[in-house]
């Protein structure tokens, strides 16, 4: 009874944070800079949290995670502006595309690990970017011209269920399977856990959700060029994670939202963008290590102050 | 009934035998141990009867059905399951999720199930839940659930690897060298805990250890390895007498001074 009403009172105030941004934005008061910056936060949560399964719960040190939205970015693209299906359907129509390459990446590394995995998947990552550039149908190297779809509501919903969807997987038998495997991969087999299923089940997951963040990615930014999907972009996701903290999800929520807003700002210092950008990670990896969260939860957070309260 | 039997084992490492001609069997409700010199090949034998080696040579049985060449996973989910020489237990995770993903071996619900929360989910976690508390109470284990598994004391995270062995449900448990590390108090304690499990459990146990004197009292039958070989097989007195294995042990120098 406890559990529903908590559902009941989440899903409340889920609802009423989409209503007020939705009211706001229908009566112009949030103008299209904080518009963009707000579709861009989304879209990085969306890769951080899609790539904390990966690397935070499963332990599988991917850095290919560009791949996944370029797959995405591109399949919702075509559909929607080459052969004019509607947006909805291309949105799913990404997730599975990238979901098979999840699986497609999956298998044949999954004898690896480690450092050899990393590089296997980086190795994906600027296949899928190389194989693009040479495609004349979606553009080559000059890309695709996209409509602008998204919307607040698409990217609203898309987050909010992946979230549910990887919170729900990972606080469950199957979620503690994927975690024995991160903890350590011998014992996990030794107790009975598939490790080959659930890598390629992590895999394909979190690569379903990058492609739907390729969908809101395509259709937020109107152009599209294989260039935005070079390893500095899986790189820039590794990043979230980490400092976020490995194996934290509301860290990789936090740490998108904070990444995404010290870029926009420090796109007024164009010069010293990156130098500055870098001195933000720094500072960050000196004085917490572990990352923002750690491997903690915020609800585990506001769990303890309750209990001190009672 | 005939739990486990191996006939002809074998296996290289390129022109190693690191084990050779193997023929071993345990019968329901038996705890033999398994006994060699460092570097025998024990592990080694353990290693083939869970899956994590392919044997190269001869036959494994398991209730009469061929396993050799089958999964470690799968291996588990038949009924095998086994401790660590060197602890590896899942670090960061509590004591009580160390069991309850050795439990899920006995779950049916699909990933699907859990991410929308469907009712077959709720009632199998709740299960889970209520057997793994169970079984860290029988192991004395309930007291440090909540903690991580790597704050626990040495002896204690032996204990939580039986406990996370037996999660599985199996009916033949391996345990490599439990003892190693531990002083002989607590030392005796674990004999006496696996004479407990053994009996409550009504387990088949095989157990490896280097130090004969430790499972003297405990063991049904002992078979002896040295060097890949099986150098003796019987009961602990005859074991004890047997001059190969006083050479294993002591070397033939010390057989004699002996004499």
């Amino acid at each position: 009874m406890v559990n529903r009403r908590k559902a009941l009172i989440t899903g409340l105030l889920l609802l009423i944070g989409y209503a007020v941004v939705q009211l706001m934005l229908s009566m112009g008061l949030i103008d299209p800079f904080y518009e963009n910056m707000l579709m861009n936060i989304g879209i990085n949560i969306m890769l951080a949290v899609s790539l904390h399964l990966i690397i935070g719960v499963t332990g599988q040190f991917s850095i290919g995670h560009a791949g996944f939205l370029a797959v995405g970015a591109y399949v919702s693209a075509v559909l929607t502006t080459k052969l004019d299906q509607p947006f909805l359907p291309a949105i799913l129509a990404a997730g599975v595309a990238a979901a098979l390459f999840g699986i497609l990446v999956g298998v044949p590394t999954l004898r690896l690990r480690g450092d050899y995995l990393a590089i296997a998947t980086l190795g994906f990552g600027e296949i899928v970017r190389i194989t693009l550039y040479n495609i004349d149908y979606v553009g080559g190297a000059a890309g695709m011209q996209v409509r602008h779809l998204t919307n607040w509501t698409y990217l609203y919903i898309a987050v909010i269920v992946m979230i549910i969807v990887i919170a729900n997987l990972t606080n469950s038998a199957h979620g503690r399977a994927l975690l024995a495997i991160r903890e350590d991969e011998v014992a996990a087999e030794a107790m009975g856990v598939n490790t080959t299923y659930y890598k390629v089940l992590a895999f394909a997951v979190g690569a379903f959700f990058a492609g739907i963040a390729g969908a809101m990615y395509a259709h937020q930014f109107y152009v599209i060029q294989p260039v935005a999907f070079g390893f500095l972009k899986s790189f820039e996701i590794l990043v979230i994670v980490v400092l976020g903290g490995i194996g934290s999800l509301s860290g990789a929520i936090l740490a998108a939202t904070l990444l995404s807003l010290v870029n926009i700002y420090l796109q007024a210092f164009p010069e010293t963008r990156m130098i500055l950008y870098s001195l933000v990670l720094i500072l960050v990896m000196l004085y917490r290590p572990q990352g923002l969260m750690g491997n903690r939860e915020i609800t585990d957070l506001l769990k303890r102050r309750l209990g001190k309260e009672a | 009934m005939r739990v486990l039997e191996t006939r002809g084992l074998g296996i290289r490492f390129g022109g190693l035998r690191a084990v050779q001609e193997l023929d071993l069997f345990l019968d329901q409700g038996e705890l033999v141990a398994l006994i060699g010199p460092n570097g025998a090949g024990k592990t080694t034998v353990f290693n083939m009867l869970t899956g994590v080696y392919k044997p190269t040579e001869g036959e494994i049985r398991f209730f009469g059905e061929r396993i050799d060449g089958m999964s470690p996973y799968a291996l588990t989910r038949k009924g095998i399951a086994r401790t660590f020489q060197n602890i590896r237990l899942f670090q960061q995770l509590s004591v009580l999720d160390n069991v309850r993903i050795a439990h899920q071996v006995n779950t049916h619900h699909t990933f699907i199930d859990s991410i929308l929360r469907l009712p077959r989910f709720g009632r199998e976690e709740r299960r889970m839940l209520e057997e793994s508390r169970a079984l860290l109470e029988t192991m004395g284990l309930l007291a440090v659930a909540d903690e991580a598994a790597r704050n626990l004391s040495y002896g204690q995270q032996r204990r939580l690897e039986i406990a996370r062995a037996l999660a599985t449900h199996p009916k033949l448990l391996l345990l490599d060298e439990p003892a190693a590390g531990m002083n002989p108090r607590e030392t005796h304690e674990l004999m006496e805990m696996i004479e407990r499990v053994r009996k409550t459990f009504g387990m088949t146990i095989l157990l490896i250890e280097h130090d004969m004197s430790l499972v003297m009292n405990i063991s049904e039958r002992i078979y002896v390895l040295d060097h890949g070989v099986l150098i003796a097989h019987g009961g602990p007195e005859d074991v004890r007498k047997n001059p190969r294995v006083i050479e294993a042990y002591l070397g033939e120098a010390a057989e004699d001074a002996l004499a």
